[in-house]
């Protein structure tokens, strides 16, 4: 036997049925992406890693992460931009760059596309869940406007809830992973994935899709603050009181499910 | 049998130009095949997306296709590399655990097992820690085919190089990995130019 046939059979494999559930849900960001005509296939079952020959293993990743994705797999396909370093994955909001030393830098310009953010940092192998904080407008007016165009009460995103959690990485943990950025504007920040602990998330939270235009780069809307996880269990979001009577009703812009 | 199925896919896909939904049938026809090797290659956690990204990437450029190959397989796996380069840590931990997997796993008894099994077993762990110490782009080219098993015309096609250039990096490629198992035996030379 040769080499080439010895690699053949250390080849890993999947079973049948993972294979069959991973194509459609693949075949689901296929047709969204084209805006084919959408067929039907048959529905996903759990995975049963093996190798080639005969061998089960636990190979892979883990089958929670990828059953994950699914809740991710209904968002717009991300848009990979034409312009722009090898890698880097480049939104209206966004860009998600993975560099040649292993970290991934992120820089926010609008708090927008949860998901889609999720998506690709997921792509870039790390155990990423990006939540939006629901929101709702109040109105506030500002006791000493700083410019003469700001004459009248404003309309401020306030977040109903806030996540938190018990169960962050210790701050020696959280200090080697993300590194921000000191500049105001855009957020940018760069992420260790070599110094993740295996089991840990990157939580990822913000306020999308808040309708204040920035101004001088700021939106008013609560700085995406990213934190390392113990785990990948999401922490519940707590409410938050009010300062001020709220106005016009929930505007919420959920995240991704899972 | 629809017109479809009886169609090359370099009909299929000039065809989609025009009536882009003909490219499902492009992407049903060879997305296990895809899925397969990208799973093989990334592990299952990224395979879907992956995969997902070879065939809008294809679509987007299906009007670039060089309509003189009917099988689109080469050109698909040319897109699925370069759409794996962007996850080589991802695979270089893949071929770690790989490794970890393989080097756990019992070597089959000789007397129920073929001999390739055995020798295979035996060299497993060590075969898969040399593939992830090639450069990535030997390593690319090594498992289109291995794993994928193109031919090297395929595989020129897939990585828009010539058939003598894949002869001579498939051949150093295998003097080293030869080498460094140990010598010659226990393997022996084949010919997988299919």
């Amino acid at each position: 036997m040769d080499e080439i046939t010895a690699l053949r059979q250390i080849r890993p494999v999947e079973s049948d049925a993972e294979m069959e559930a991973m194509l459609q849900r693949a075949r689901e960001r296929y047709v969204a992406g084209t805006g084919a005509r959408r067929t039907p296939r048959a529905g996903q079952r759990r995975r049963s890693p093996v190798l080639a020959g005969g061998l089960t293993a636990a190979v892979a990743g883990g089958a929670t992460a990828c059953l994950a994705l699914t809740g991710v797999l209904g968002s717009a396909p991300v848009q990979r931009a034409n312009t722009g370093p090898p890698g880097a994955v480049v939104t209206a909001a966004w860009t998600v760059r993975e560099d040649s030393d292993g970290t991934v830098t992120v820089e926010m310009r609008q708090y927008a596309d949860p998901a889609a953010l999720q998506q690709t940092l997921r792509a870039d192998g790390l155990n990423a869940i990006v939540r939006s904080i629901p929101y709702q407008l109040e109105t506030i007016t500002l006791p000493k406007p700083a410019t003469a165009a700001v004459k009248r009460p404003l309309r401020a995103p306030h977040p109903t809830c806030l996540f938190g959690s018990s169960d962050n990485a210790p701050q020696a943990v959280q200090n080697a992973a993300v590194t921000i950025s000191d500049q105001p504007f855009p957020l940018s920040f760069v992420i260790h994935p070599d110094a993740m602990p295996q089991g840990s998330a990157l939580f990822l939270t913000f306020m999308a899709g808040v309708p204040v235009a920035p101004k001088n780069g700021y939106t008013g809307v609560r700085p995406l603050v990213p934190v390392v996880l113990n785990n990948s269990t999401v922490p519940p979001c707590v409410p938050v009181p009010t300062k001020t009577p709220l106005t016009s009703g929930p505007n919420a812009a959920p995240g991704p499910k899972g | 049998m629809t017109a479809e199925t009886q169609a090359s896919d370099a009909d299929l896909i000039a065809r989609s130009v025009s009536e882009p939904d003909l490219f499902t049938a492009v992407f049903d026809r060879h997305s296990a095949e895809i899925l397969r090797y990208v799973c093989a290659r990334l592990g299952p956690d990224m395979a879907q997306d992956v995969t997902a990204e070879t065939f809008l990437a294809a679509f987007q450029g299906r009007d670039r296709y060089d309509g003189t190959w009917p099988d689109a397989r080469p050109w698909l796996y040319g897109i699925a590399v370069r759409q794996i380069r962007r996850h080589r840590r991802v695979e270089g931990r893949r071929l770690r655990l790989l490794q970890s997997a393989l080097a756990d796993r019992p070597v089959p008894d000789h007397g129920d097992r073929a001999a390739e099994m055995v020798t295979a077993a035996r060299l497993g762990p060590r075969l898969a820690g040399l593939v992830a110490s090639l450069p990535p782009r030997d390593r690319e080219l090594l498992l289109l085919v291995a794993w994928a098993e193109l031919s090297y015309a395929e595989a020129a096609a897939a990585l828009d190089t010539t058939i003598s250039a894949i002869k001579a990096r498939m051949h150093r490629i295998r003097v080293r990995l030869r080498q460094e198992l140990g010598g010659s035996n226990p393997m022996n030379e084949e010919n997988h130019d299919g």
